[in-house]
């Protein structure tokens, strides 16, 4: 078995599709236009006040338990990617522990997805999370996956906590909790260790800090995540507080995700404007003939 | 019959025009709607999945491109959404031109309790035709409206199986679920 | 009423535990050492192995049982310096290179198509093999003396028979045609021949005493 496993060869049954980042930003579409005809809503946020709320949850869950999948993966990966000089013994013993929470979350996704009407495989599988716990530095790993990864866990799993209360669903708010308990430990392991192995070494934590910002403002997939209300993911503060997140940090995430939204916007009201320009210049030539 | 699918040729998505008319056309001939004229848009700049829909001739269906789409395959075409979507859209226009329907608002002010009822009754007709339909969805979704009850599930069970309802009936098997959560 | 201040026996009578034992302190963590570099070995793996099948259930558990080796190696992490050895990595070695090749034969599969031999050499050979040096050392060992081994090897006996369960179920469900078997036996002769050759998890006498080996001690 290879050291340093290619996120193209993630194990698979026929039942899943695997799409790269790169395919989902070249996704020309855009919910984010604002048409006079069509305003956008004053909120995004998942909420079972949402016309499509089911169908969303359902996605949302349904990309919870691949996400599972490949942190379940990525743990398993660092336990065996790096020998004993690279990665200390303990902090393996950490990622193995991980193992074993994260395949507890598969198990629990799948039995939600289930409850909420989702076949295995039916939405397309972004690989994004594997690849951020891909690196050949464990402490960028830490980084990508234990901060970034598991922080945008504590969001996902927050919103979709609260969606169930409201919608008064017996099992969703229950299991999501749970889940939202274990990445609390799991971002703790990824603040510890980082600190632990960059010590003495602030050169490696700055690149370490500097990917996990990278990797923030990736998963905050153009504004999916974010403070605002346009968000259909919020950021979870207070878990975060609990997990170890320090206010500033909370806050450049917070910022780097706004950021995020408003490119996206920005972007979405150009492709508009362009729409509206060549609409208006075959609608002239028209009536010019 | 007449199906009419605009645009005919995309190019944010890699949707067949041909592929949807012969979709179409299969359905309103299975639903019994053959003599009427269908006009869908599809508006490929978002992925959003929403649909809706006009009476009149042609009766006209504005589908964002989502509600087209493979989940699995993103900007692929699907024939299972899309006959599901059509299918649901083709059925309340069905119910409403039935004349049992004529209480029931329009579409822009059903609240998502009457959206969901009516979507499952008409999903549990799609699937006696025939399509394939993943009952748990419709399940969750009526769940979602109308509270996890004994009584919710019962009221689905009901409408998914029904064929002659009114808009007086379907509310009153909705409201009945309803009030299972309110008695709480 | 009893007199609270009239002598008892240090052992109730229905308090059987025996002092002697077959190891003193240096053997004890030799082979202590032995089993935590197996176990550490084993949890790698399995970690490793979990992005490389694409059964579902097969990969969860595989997740499951990565922390459950790697706990126990934590155990004999824990006891090492209790057996006077105050620096672990000392001892953390295999019993010969004989282990080592074993491992590296059995960690040798990483194609999606190989989920048998995978699992046949962990749940066939290796945990069988874990299974058997723990209860020889639970047996041997003195009941008194190194109760802080029992104790770690019950525990960790009843993981190892729940993953063994757990691993020839799944192994038993991937069998589905004669083609199958034979991979299956085929693997299994294979490992076992390298951990014969090694003698076992803590080297030759993982489940008995050799001549010219410990003796028990009075």
């Amino acid at each position: 078995m290879r050291r340093f496993f290619p996120v193209e060869e993630l194990a698979r049954d026929h039942r899943f599709h695997k799409v790269t980042m790169r395919d989902r930003m070249a996704d020309p579409r855009s919910a984010m236009i604002n048409r006079p005809d069509r305003p956008r809503p004053a909120s995004n946020r998942l909420a079972p006040s949402r016309p499509d709320a089911s169908d969303a949850a359902r996605a949302l869950m349904h990309g919870i338990f691949v996400g599972e999948i490949q942190a379940l993966e990525g743990a398993g990966r660092t336990c065996w990617d790096f020998t004993d000089d690279e990665a200390p013994l303990a902090l393996k013993l950490d990622m193995a522990r991980q193992c074993w929470d994260e395949a507890r979350h598969v198990e629990i996704s799948a039995k939600l997805a289930d409850w909420m009407g989702s076949e295995i495989g039916q939405y397309a599988e972004n690989t994004v999370l594997f690849e951020a716990a891909c690196s050949t530095d464990p402490v960028l790993r830490l980084a990508g996956v234990n901060r970034a990864l598991e922080g945008l866990a504590i969001d996902v799993f927050t919103t979709m906590k609260e969606f169930g209360e409201t919608a008064g669903d017996p099992f969703l708010e229950f299991c999501e909790d749970w889940m939202l308990a274990d990445e609390v430990t799991h971002v703790k392991m990824g603040s510890d260790w980082l600190r632990r192995v960059t010590e003495g070494d602030p050169e490696r934590r700055a690149k370490a800090l500097e990917f996990q910002g990278v990797v923030d403002k990736l998963f905050s997939y153009g504004g999916t995540r974010s403070d605002s209300q346009e968000s259909p993911i919020g950021l979870a503060r207070r878990f975060r507080e609990l997990a170890g997140f320090t206010g500033e940090e909370i806050d450049d995430i917070a910022e780097v995700s706004l950021a995020a939204l408003n490119e996206r916007k920005s972007r979405a009201a150009e492709l508009q404007a362009e729409a509206l320009d060549a609409a208006d210049e075959v609608a002239s030539a028209t009536s010019s003939r | 019959m007449v199906v009419t699918v605009a645009p005919e040729q995309f190019s944010m998505v890699l949707f067949d025009a041909d592929a949807i008319r012969a979709w179409a056309e299969a359905l309103l001939s299975r639903l019994e709607m053959g003599d009427r004229r269908l006009h869908i848009e599809v508006d490929e700049t978002t992925p959003i999945a929403r649909v809706q829909s006009e009476l009149g001739d042609p009766i006209v269906v504005r589908a964002d491109s989502g509600a087209f789409e493979d989940t699995r395959r993103p900007r692929q075409l699907s024939e299972v959404a899309v006959n599901t979507a059509l299918g649901r859209t083709l059925l309340r226009a069905r119910d409403r031109l039935s004349g049992r329907f004529e209480s029931a608002p329009a579409d822009a002010d059903l609240d998502l309790m009457q959206v969901a009822a009516w979507d499952t009754y008409a999903v549990g007709r799609l699937a006696r035709l025939g399509y394939p339909v993943h009952q748990p969805r419709w399940i969750y979704n009526f769940r979602n409206r109308h509270g996890f009850t004994d009584e919710a599930d019962d009221a689905f069970a009901q409408i998914w199986a029904a064929d002659d309802l009114s808009w007086e009936d379907l509310c009153a098997l909705s409201d009945r679920a309803a009030a299972a959560v309110s008695a709480v | 009423m009893p007199d609270p201040f009239k002598g008892r026996a240090p052992f109730a009578p229905w308090d059987r535990r025996e002092l002697p034992g077959l190891f003193d302190v240096e053997e004890t963590a030799r082979r202590v050492g032995n089993y935590k570099w197996a176990e550490i070995k084993l949890f790698e793996a399995l970690g490793g192995w979990v992005a490389t099948v694409p059964e579902l259930d097969v990969k969860m558990r595989l997740g499951t049982h990565c922390y459950k080796h790697a706990w126990h190696a934590e155990l004999w992490h824990k006891r090492l310096p209790e057996l006077r050895e105050m620096n672990p990595d000392r001892m953390t070695v295999p019993a010969n290179d004989a282990m080592v090749r074993f491992v590296e034969a059995l960690t040798e599969p990483e194609a999606p198509e190989l989920t048998i031999e995978k699992l046949v050499g962990v749940y066939r050979v290796f945990i069988p093999r874990f299974i058997s040096a723990y209860t020889f050392h639970l047996n041997s060992t003195s009941q008194i003396t190194d109760a802080p081994t029992i104790r770690s090897l019950r525990f960790i006996l009843q993981d190892e028979y729940e993953d063994w369960r757990d691993g020839e179920m799944m192994i038993q469900s991937l069998l589905d045609s004669p083609a199958e078997v034979e991979r299956a036996s085929a693997r299994q002769a294979e490992l076992e021949s390298l951990m014969v050759e090694a003698g076992g998890v803590a080297g030759p006498g993982s489940i008995g005493v050799e001549p010219g080996s410990a003796e028990a001690v009075a």
